[in-house]
């Protein structure tokens, strides 16, 4: 039998830090992703223009330098900003950026980018027609977008949801680096403690491969249930 | 015997998709010269006649005589299947076919498409195809569309062009599957002048087609399908002029 | 080139940080860092397009093996693979007393294998999407014109679809430079490692991670601009003319 070496609980543990990493993630990525979405489709030419700038730049730099970024730099930039309310008004407090919400954030952050875009095209997936049929018969604007718009939306940012949730799952690896205690971290250090890496490489490899199989089948069922009314077409 | 072998023949094709037969021993002779048209309601078979004829479908039952040469045929696991794939590739090239959404391959210019089976199937040299590829531009209108893309070109162009690409083979027969359905009606006109003109030179042809007039002005042979089968057959001033079995003549009526 | 030098010099002359040593850092990690892209993609590409012919063969002893590899290296993070590459490599007992080690010791080699695994798995399949959509109406014609499943492979369904797969491509350029960034994980000085080298010494995030940010996305800018412009080339047939 497979001999972890008594790693196991804290592979378990370590488990668990990447799914509740994960699932935080993906929350805050759909938030901010539909926020860039409607800011990218609204008149406003500010907020069109810092949405633009934040997909731009986030899906032009790499995960790992902006994780560093954030996570080395978060710290200072809250020290200075909590420096300044000291002295300015004597407001004495403490922030310490913990490595679980730096990666939340930084996986967020990143992940909102490209959710931004997916809900984008789903938004303007959705036939006008349908949503002036609504406006007709005097549905009103939070109505359509409930009963008309979003249903039909997540038919077509499905797919998109599934790949980004997907990408993201594996992104959560890169926490390891900054010192989190994920699976991954924890394989690490028993491959050298042990010298045996494929027995933990193989080990959290086959946990991935397991969550991500999980998830595939429930996209499919969500799926499934939003393309009622499309027939067996994409 | 004839000094020169029949250039298409074929004996009793049947076929099934599943439970169903689709063409229920069907025979048709091409010689030297002939222009048969393939007429019959959409699901008679026509199209699935025509496509057995090179093997883009596999017939269940019957023989098929190229240029005299019989194709062998082999039962395995799957089902009947051609014994010799190189046979089949021979014999391909000596029909060639006109598709009824032209089919031309989408990454190149249109003389590319023209060029490439001669080049890499018959092996001819590449100087040799380009200016043969120019005179059948020539021929069908298009010299001045010789390096646009398929993309680029009205479906009638892209018709006309794919029968230049057909007749860069030196085809023994030349089989069309409805050239012309997929066509606006104000382009149908060109490219049926191009078949006229080929029927007229002789080439060996047969055509699946709802022209009526082009069954009627140019086949040397009309053969009425329904179901499968052979309702009627026969040269064009009877078959149109003067039908005999009442399917043939309510399918002959105006619609309107 | 002297004088330019001494420009320079006198320039980050006020700075304590940007000095010519710590540039020089930034330009040997872009050096690797291209270099174990380029090395990589270019490897990659090459093992993908048979791997993305047998993937769609008849015959399962091809077709499963292929799809069971691209599945693992696509669903694993890239970190996971580096590292049972990297450490199965140092681990392996009395390697280091080999000549092999010559090669290995650098963790370069490890990384580069490591990558290259990675990108072929996700080239292969899109590949395999690209080649899965040509139009079955081109093939037919393939066929019906005399030519044999091999040249149909060769002149019309290959160059297709490597159009078509362009885009998709594109991304995965992007992505792998990306990625790349984790190679500094295993002590190798690309860009990150040397953005990384200088936070450790002046402990200054911002400079060090921000500056760095900046050359990714020059980066990823030039490979856009790179691909848009072929894809405006190799694309263009299936741009309808307007006029």
């Amino acid at each position: 039998m497979l001999d972890l070496h008594g790693y196991g609980p804290r592979l378990l543990e370590g488990a668990g830090v990447t799914l509740q990493l994960a699932l935080l993630s993906l929350l805050l990525a759909v938030v901010l992703g539909l926020i860039t979405a409607s800011a990218k489709m609204s008149r406003n030419w500010f907020a069109h223009r810092i949405a633009t700038l934040y997909t731009t730049v986030i899906r032009g730099v790499p995960d790992l330098v902006l994780m560093m970024l954030l996570f080395f730099g978060g710290q200072i930039g809250v020290n200075m900003i909590t420096d300044w309310l000291y002295y300015q008004f004597d407001i004495d407090i403490f922030i310490n950026i913990n490595e679980f919400i730096a990666g939340v954030v930084t996986i967020g952050l990143i992940f909102g980018a490209y959710m931004g875009e997916t809900f984008r095209g789903a938004f303007m997936a959705v036939d006008n027609g349908q949503i002036e049929a609504g406006k007709a018969y005097g549905m009103s604007n939070s109505l359509v977008f409930r009963r008309v718009r979003f249903p039909q939306m997540m038919r077509h940012a499905l797919p998109g949801l599934s790949n980004n949730w997907m990408v993201l799952l594996k992104t959560t690896a890169l926490v390891s680096v900054i010192g989190l205690s994920d699976m991954v971290r924890v394989a690490s250090e028993a491959s050298k403690a042990t010298r045996e890496p494929f027995t933990f490489m193989i080990v959290v490899a086959i946990i991935y491969l397991l969550i991500a199989s999980v998830s595939e089948w429930l996209f499919a069922r969500l799926q499934k249930r939003y393309n009622i009314g499309y027939g067996e077409a994409d | 015997m004839a000094a020169t072998p029949i250039p298409l023949e074929v004996r009793n094709i049947k076929k099934r998709f599943g439970d169903t037969e689709v063409l229920k021993g069907l025979s048709l002779q091409a010689n030297k010269g002939d222009v048969i048209t393939l007429i019959g309601a959409s699901g008679s078979g026509k199209s699935t006649f025509l496509r057995c004829m090179n093997l883009l479908e596999q017939p269940d039952e019957g023989d098929l005589y190229v240029h005299g040469e019989e194709v062998r045929f082999k039962t395995t696991r799957r089902g009947r299947e051609p014994a010799d794939w190189k046979q089949v590739v021979q014999m391909r090239a000596k029909l060639s076919m006109v598709f009824q959404s032209f089919n031309l391959w989408a990454h190149m210019t249109l003389l590319e498409n023209i060029i490439e089976a001669p080049i890499h199937v018959l092996g001819k040299p590449k100087k040799e195809a380009i200016e043969h590829a120019r005179a059948l531009l020539e021929r069908v209108g298009l010299t001045a569309r010789a390096d646009a893309y398929p993309a680029q070109m009205s479906g009638g162009q892209q018709q006309r062009g794919a029968i230049a690409r057909a007749l860069a083979m030196d085809p023994e027969v030349m089989l069309f599957d409805e050239p012309t359905s997929a066509l606006d009606p104000e382009l149908v006109g060109d490219v049926l002048k191009v078949m006229h003109g080929l029927a007229e030179e002789g080439r060996t042809m047969v055509v699946v087609t709802h022209e009526m007039s082009f069954a009627r002005d140019v086949s040397s042979q009309v053969i009425y399908l329904h179901e499968g089968m052979v309702e009627e057959a026969g040269p064009p001033e009877e078959m149109i002029g003067n039908p005999q079995s009442p399917r043939l003549q309510q399918f002959l009526a105006p619609k309107y | 080139m002297e004088s330019l030098l001494t420009w320079l010099e006198t320039q980050l002359a006020d700075n304590s940080i940007f000095t010519l040593q710590t540039l020089s850092h930034y330009g040997a990690g872009l050096t690797t860092t291209v270099q174990l892209v380029f090395l990589s993609l270019i490897i990659g590409l090459i093992a993908a397009v048979p791997l993305a012919i047998g993937r769609g063969s008849r015959h399962a002893w091809i077709k499963w093996p292929i799809f069971a590899y691209t599945y693992v290296f696509r669903g694993t993070p890239l970190l996971i693979q580096l590292y049972l590459i990297y450490y199965g490599v140092v681990f392996v007992d009395g390697i280091q007393e080999t000549w092999l080690w010559v090669i290995l010791e650098d963790p370069f080699v490890p990384a580069l294998i490591a990558f290259t695994l990675n990108t072929a798995a996700y080239t292969t399949e899109i590949f395999r999407g690209a080649i899965k959509s040509t139009s079955k109406g081109e093939i037919e014609a393939a066929r019906a014109y005399g030519m044999s499943p091999r040249l149909t492979m060769r002149r019309i369904i290959i160059p297709s679809a490597f159009r078509r797969a362009l885009p998709a491509y594109g991304n995965e350029v992007i992505f792998m430079l990306h990625a790349s960034a984790i190679a500094s994980v295993v002590t190798i000085m690309d860009l990150t490692g040397a953005a990384r080298f200088v936070y450790a010494r002046y402990y200054a995030p911002f400079e060090a991670f921000l500056f760095v940010a900046a050359i990714y996305l020059c980066l990823t800018f030039a490979i856009l601009y790179f691909f848009r412009h072929l894809e405006k080339k190799l694309l263009a047939h299936l741009q309808p003319q307007t006029g």
